[in-house]
């Protein structure tokens, strides 16, 4: 049984991740707040973050699947970001 | 005599003989959120003189025939006519001018037939290629036209423009794709455009080729009713590999290397200059951690049997990294790659002069360039939007890209775009008059160069039109007296393309 609460529902502090981005879940860039006075950022809970995400992999799934019945990858990690982000 | 100037005049009689010829009082609308709703199209848009693009009555025929007869009404009376699809051009092709009867083809929206011995599909206008291609999908073919408009835009908006595909290298674009059509003419008859007499052949020599011309001409020689369209293996296996650089001209390099690779299942091969990368730093996920050194990346995609992308596969690795190419890895090669249509799904927004994200439209130019020039050009255009990015700030500068052209021959031909963000918010006389100057200045080097204004949107909107006759040269008057000869009087689709010249 999952119980529902309300702290868990709000976003960690954020990290800075550059100049102009934060991050405040795992892998989920955010613009700087101080860069959106004209046009303010919303208030999310968690679950609204994780659904949008999560929803965007399964929007890419669907995309691959749509075109082709496979996907071959190289099978090669990224050669320009360290290995824990690659 | 000009025919040049009318502005419709839709009336109650008009309406009475448009609603006889329909039968059905909804698929004839004349009130204001109907006209509104269909007179846009997602390219920045003067929103400050929205209700003069708004055309005075939509009309949604199911028929060849309601189409003829409303052509027809529209001769008779001096009306001007706008075919319109998805409406997701990025250009004005679907946009009224001078008001007039709007001819809206998504109810046509049927699959007519599939023939899976001469393979060959034949659907309605409105259809859309990803609904189409479930359908297809569990005969394991494909119809592989693929805009980046490929969730929203539909078949007779890709004839009417002569789309461009992202898989164009491996499958060819629009006007290759379509075998046959059914067209309504500007004055109203009903013909079968085909190669030769053969509605399922794909090459004759009998009389004219009117194939070409009936596709691409952005809805001024007639309204496409049904079309045969091609149908191709649907690919067993799908590879792409992004590959980073420090310095544009090795990717400019490489880029040259992949599309002469010869390698068949070749789709298509990007090159993101540094302003690109620079816009995708502010707010992509894939490209905001990456550190400094990235400052271009060529992409590539294959499509085909395992048994041929797979070696071809091998191939694609070494070339992409033969000028000091880092490969980005599999998860940002497959995810960007499945993310090509995004432009059509996500909030746009950009940067005003003192960085605050603003909510953007975006212009995508989309000239037709040859290899050797991209460098030149590049430095061009972004040295005019910096211009007047700096003058009237409500201009943004979101990279250029390069994508291989050619059907079939990748190698020296490049839809080259430069993506600039404009603030619509802020936008009153002065400043579209300003874009509209930015756009001709764009487009000015483009015609430099020896490329055209436009491979895939159309030239139908300030900044481009009255630079058509200039594009067209020799060949002007000939374009002209083609128009003339099908639209005596000038009902399809006025004031696009500079054709009005024709009546002159």
């Amino acid at each position: 049984m999952s119980i529902f609460r309300l702290g868990d529902q709000t976003p960690p502090e954020p990290r800075r991740i550059t100049d102009t981005v934060i991050e405040r879940l795992e892998h989920q860039f955010e613009v700087d707040p101080d860069l959106m006075q004209i046009t303010p950022q919303q208030d999310m809970p968690v679950w609204d973050s994780r659904r949008i995400f999560n929803a965007r992999w399964d929007h890419l799934d669907w995309m691959h699947a749509h075109f082709a019945d496979e996907v071959l990858l190289a099978g090669e990690l990224s050669e320009t970001m360290p290995e824990d982000h690659s | 005599m000009s025919r040049t100037a009318f502005k419709a005049a839709i009336d109650d009689h008009v309406l009475a003989e448009l609603r006889a010829i329909i039968g059905d009082d909804a698929r004839v609308r004349p009130d204001r959120s109907s006209r509104a709703f269909r007179s846009r199209v997602p390219a920045p848009f003067p929103v400050h003189r929205w209700a003069e693009h708004f055309p005075d009555v939509v009309i949604l025929p199911r028929t060849a025939v309601e189409v003829s007869e409303v052509v027809k009404l529209a001769n008779r009376h001096g009306i001007p006519i706008v075919p319109r699809a998805g409406g997701t051009g990025l250009s004005d092709g679907a946009v009224p001018l001078r008001g007039g009867i709007m001819i809206d083809c998504k109810l046509m929206n049927q699959i007519h037939e599939i023939d899976l011995v001469d393979r060959t599909v034949t659907v309605g206008p409105g259809i859309n290629m990803l609904k189409l291609n479930e359908e297809l999908k569990k005969y394991g073919v494909i119809y592989p036209d693929d805009p980046a408009s490929y969730p929203c835009s539909l078949v007779g908006g890709r004839i009417g423009t002569g789309g461009w595909s992202l898989l164009g290298a491996r499958f060819g674009h629009t006007r290759d794709l379509v075998i046959s059509m059914e067209v309504v003419l500007p004055t109203g008859e009903i013909v079968e455009i085909a190669e030769g007499g053969g509605r399922k052949l794909r090459k004759s020599s009998t009389g004219l080729t009117l194939k070409q011309l009936f596709t691409g001409h952005q809805g001024t020689l007639g309204i496409t009713t049904q079309a045969t369209l091609e149908l191709v293996p649907r690919p067993e296996t799908e590879f792409a590999a992004f590959f980073a650089f420090d310095d544009y001209m090795k990717a400019y390099a490489t880029t040259g290397i992949l599309t002469k690779s010869g390698l068949a299942t070749l789709a298509g091969v990007v090159l993101f200059d540094e302003k690109k990368i620079e816009y995708l730093r502010r707010d992509d996920e894939a490209y905001i951690p990456q550190p400094e050194s990235v400052r271009a990346v060529v992409a590539v995609a294959m499509y085909g049997r395992r048994c041929e992308v797979e070696p071809a596969s091998k191939e694609i690795m070494r070339l992409g990294r033969s000028n000091d190419g880092k490969y980005l890895g599999d998860e940002i090669s497959a995810g960007d790659w499945a993310s090509r249509h995004d432009r059509y799904a996500t909030p746009l927004h950009g940067r005003d002069l003192d960085g605050q994200a603003v909510l953007m439209s975006w212009h995508c130019e989309d000239a037709a360039l040859n290899y050797s020039v991209l460098p030149q050009v590049r430095e061009e255009w972004h040295a005019i939007v910096a211009r007047y990015r700096e003058r009237y700030g409500i201009f943004d500068d979101w990279g250029m890209f390069a994508y291989t052209s050619g059907s079939h021959k990748p190698w020296a031909d490049y839809l080259v775009e430069i993506d600039v963000g404009i603030w619509e918010q802020k936008l009153n006389d002065e400043n579209w008059a300003a874009w509209v100057s930015c756009k001709r200045e764009i487009a000015q080097v483009s015609l430099k160069y020896g490329g055209s204004i436009t491979a895939c949107h159309g030239a139908t909107r300030e900044g481009d039109a009255e630079l058509v006759p200039e594009e067209m040269g020799s060949a002007w008057p000939v374009v002209k007296a083609i128009k003339r000869a099908l639209d005596p009087n000038n009902i399809m689709n006025p004031g696009k393309q500079s054709l009005d010249e024709a009546y002159e």
